[in-house]
């Protein structure tokens, strides 16, 4: 939401109707969910993973414009829901930024809006959203940034700082985070890109680790990308508008992290999408941001590469791309590790259903984001390459559908018992930082694979 | 039995008041032992009905909130005899973690499997779980964090526990997104289970 309306959001979370946690949940949340997946008769369809139902997808926005105009968000300090009206929702969406300028330099970037079957490619966010040894986080910035394709970086992050493990509320989740932001500086500086833009710092769970590294000499940029987590699910708190506020006050591009649990609260395939499409309308209203950062997972596995994953992937995208003009990124979190087959399979499958479906990119959490130091910049990169074809080629939906179910025939069955990989250290050479060579015939031995699936890589 | 039957179905979908108006009926004509034995049974199988992911979370949450409130009515005409006493199992999130669905999840399953929980919420002190634990004589305590940062504060409990003497009277079960055997092992916990399900299994070989 423009920021001019922050203080009166504020506001309302200290004047808002009183209710307890259960009731919001129990009493609105979850029959107003079922209500609307029945009154917009959304289902979700197994064998089209990438659905082309124009009509669906608009059925699902009403569904979760409805949704969040009933229910509204819950603020779990003060007990009081925050509430809008339709009128100033559409405000809101009509007077949302559609792209920024972010990085600086050589490395000035686009972040904005996408269309389904946009013909721009993906914003190129790479993640890999685990936890990395303290002697090589620097290392593992370095290798992520060297990547040509990487438009920003979301760093890798710390479990410890000084050898013990960093607790949160306590002075060394500060340490570790200043640390964190030092090394991104640094590590942009040594490769040659010290424009590249960063959403930090993700080794920070409070909001007085979030604000000690705010410092444009040797931390985050004021220009630089944070995040504002949603609480599970449809819930604020002071910490996370502490955050929130902090960002908008310091002019920094700020994201709302959301991620919807199939199986969860929200139910199916159904309600999971429509949660999710909700959760752009929290982000803008409640959190302030310029942009949503998504994902969704399996209460399971812990992933979004499944059949009905990709679903609620590619449906909540086309949601938001098609009615309104919000940034929003898609966030890969895949069964297996680096180094395996099926987290290329994975990662191509993730990349598809998003880019197609209207939205950025922010990959590829590997290893059910689980497993310490298993990430690597080469499924990033892989997802980036998958991006910019999908987009090159002008794919289609349908052509998406086609292929993404190729891909799920190749994995799906596996999702259960996915091999967790190798670690970081592994798969790269920690001197110069490029894949070893093993790896790397693997990566192309893959794409090859997957180029006769039909995808016209760009090179 | 038809009414049995319907009052297990009327539980199961979380129509609580036809399942009350039933209950107060059939409470006068039925051994009230046989109808928890009937709602205990319905809700296990909802339970792996769940594990299948057949139903999601809220078809179970409802469905024991309907329970909760049949119970209710039904327990206070129990026999002394026919009185089960339920193992009791502490859950929390750790202190500075507010994520509680993934421990809302396990609570549900458990609960749906016979045991007793004792929910004490979200960013709970270790000494609050402990004198819980305590109060209540559960023999488990189960931790939930979704952080990296807040896994320490699991830590905490167990060291706490030695500290005060009190190490082998719990079992202290670990989970959450980030937490794996490796970091249940390094901390000393009983046990660590990958998702709720699994987590039931555990609960039964350490009891």
């Amino acid at each position: 939401m423009a920021s001019i309306r922050m203080w009166e959001v504020i506001k309302r979370a200290e004047t808002g109707p009183y209710m307890e946690e259960k009731d919001f949940l129990m009493k609105h949340f979850l029959p107003t969910m079922k209500k609307v997946i029945k009154k917009y008769d959304i289902k979700y369809d197994p064998n089209n993973p990438i659905p082309h139902d124009d009509d669906l997808i608009d059925r699902m926005w009403q569904a979760a414009v409805e949704f969040f105009l009933e229910v509204g968000v819950y603020h779990s300090d003060n007990k009081r829901v925050i509430k809008f009206t339709e009128n100033e929702l559409k405000e809101a969406l009509f007077a949302a930024p559609s792209e920024y300028f972010v990085g600086e330099g050589c490395d000035r970037r686009r972040f904005g809006s996408r269309k389904i079957e946009d013909e721009r490619p993906p914003f190129m966010l790479l993640s890999p959203d685990i936890t990395y040894d303290e002697h090589d986080h620097l290392l593992a910035c370095m290798a992520y940034l060297k990547e040509p394709l990487l438009d920003g970086l979301c760093a890798p992050i710390l479990e410890e700082f000084m050898g013990r493990k960093i607790k949160s509320g306590a002075p060394s989740e500060i340490g570790g985070c200043v640390m964190h932001a030092m090394n991104l500086r640094e590590a942009a500086r040594l490769v040659g890109r010290p424009g590249a833009w960063f959403v930090a710092v993700g080794t920070a769970e409070s909001d007085m680790s979030q604000i000690a590294v705010s410092n444009d000499m040797w931390g985050i940029r004021h220009t630089d990308g944070r995040l504002a987590p949603v609480i599970t699910e449809m819930i604020t708190n002071n910490e996370m508008l502490n955050k929130a506020a902090h960002y908008q006050i310091n002019g920094n591009i700020a994201g709302c992290l959301a991620g919807a649990i199939y199986g969860g609260y929200a139910g199916g395939a159904e309600g999971t999408a429509i949660l999710q499409i909700a959760y752009h309308l929290m982000g803008l209203m409640v959190h302030f941001v310029q942009f949503n950062q998504n994902f969704p997972f399996h209460m399971l596995y812990g992933s979004n590469t499944g059949r009905e994953m990709l679903w609620v992937v590619s449906t909540y995208c086309q949601a938001i791309a098609k009615n309104t003009h919000l940034v929003h990124t898609s966030n890969g979190f895949a069964n297996a590790g680096p180094a395996t087959d099926m987290l290329y399979y994975e990662t191509a499958a993730h990349a598809i259903a998003s880019t197609v479906c209207g939205a950025n990119l922010w990959e590829m959490a590997p290893a059910r984001n689980k497993i310490h130091n298993h990430g690597t910049p080469l499924e990033a990169r892989f997802a980036a390459e998958v991006g910019h074809s999908a987009t090159k080629m002008k794919m289609t939906r349908e052509q998406a559908n086609e292929i993404v179910n190729k891909l799920l025939a190749k994995y799906e069955k596996d999702i259960p018992d996915a091999p967790i990989g190798k670690p970081f250290r592994e798969v790269y050479d920690i001197n110069e930082l490029v894949p070893k060579q093993e790896y790397l015939d693997q990566y192309y031995r893959i794409k090859e694979e997957i180029a006769k699936m039909g995808i016209d890589f760009v090179f | 039995m038809e009414k049995r039957k319907l009052l297990v179905q009327y539980v199961m979908e979380g129509n609580d008041e036809k399942a009350l108006e039933l209950a107060k009926e059939l409470v006068k004509e039925v051994n009230p032992k046989l109808l928890l034995e009937d709602l205990t049974e319905g809700m296990r199988e909802l339970g792996q009905k769940f594990e299948r992911l057949e139903v999601f979370l809220p078809e179970l949450m409802v469905a024991a909130d309907a329970l909760e409130q049949v119970t209710a009515i039904i327990e206070p005409l129990l026999e002394s005899e026919d009185i089960v006493e339920k193992e009791k199992v502490v859950m929390a999130t750790v202190k500075g973690d507010v994520h509680e669905i993934g421990k809302n999840i396990v609570s549900m399953v458990l609960k749906a499997n016979g045991f007793e929980v004792i929910d004490l919420g979200k960013d709970v002190s270790a000494t609050n779980i402990i004198k819980t634990a305590q109060e209540n004589e559960a023999k488990i305590i189960g931790l939930s964090a979704l952080m990296t940062t807040t896994m320490p504060s699991q830590k905490e409990v167990i060291d706490l526990l030695k500290d005060m003497g009190l190490r082998d009277k719990f079992k202290v079960l670990v989970g959450g997104a980030p937490v794996s055997k490796n970091w249940a092992d390094s901390i000393g916990a009983d046990g660590y289970a990958e998702d709720a399900f699994k987590t039931v299994d555990l609960v039964k070989s350490i009891l």
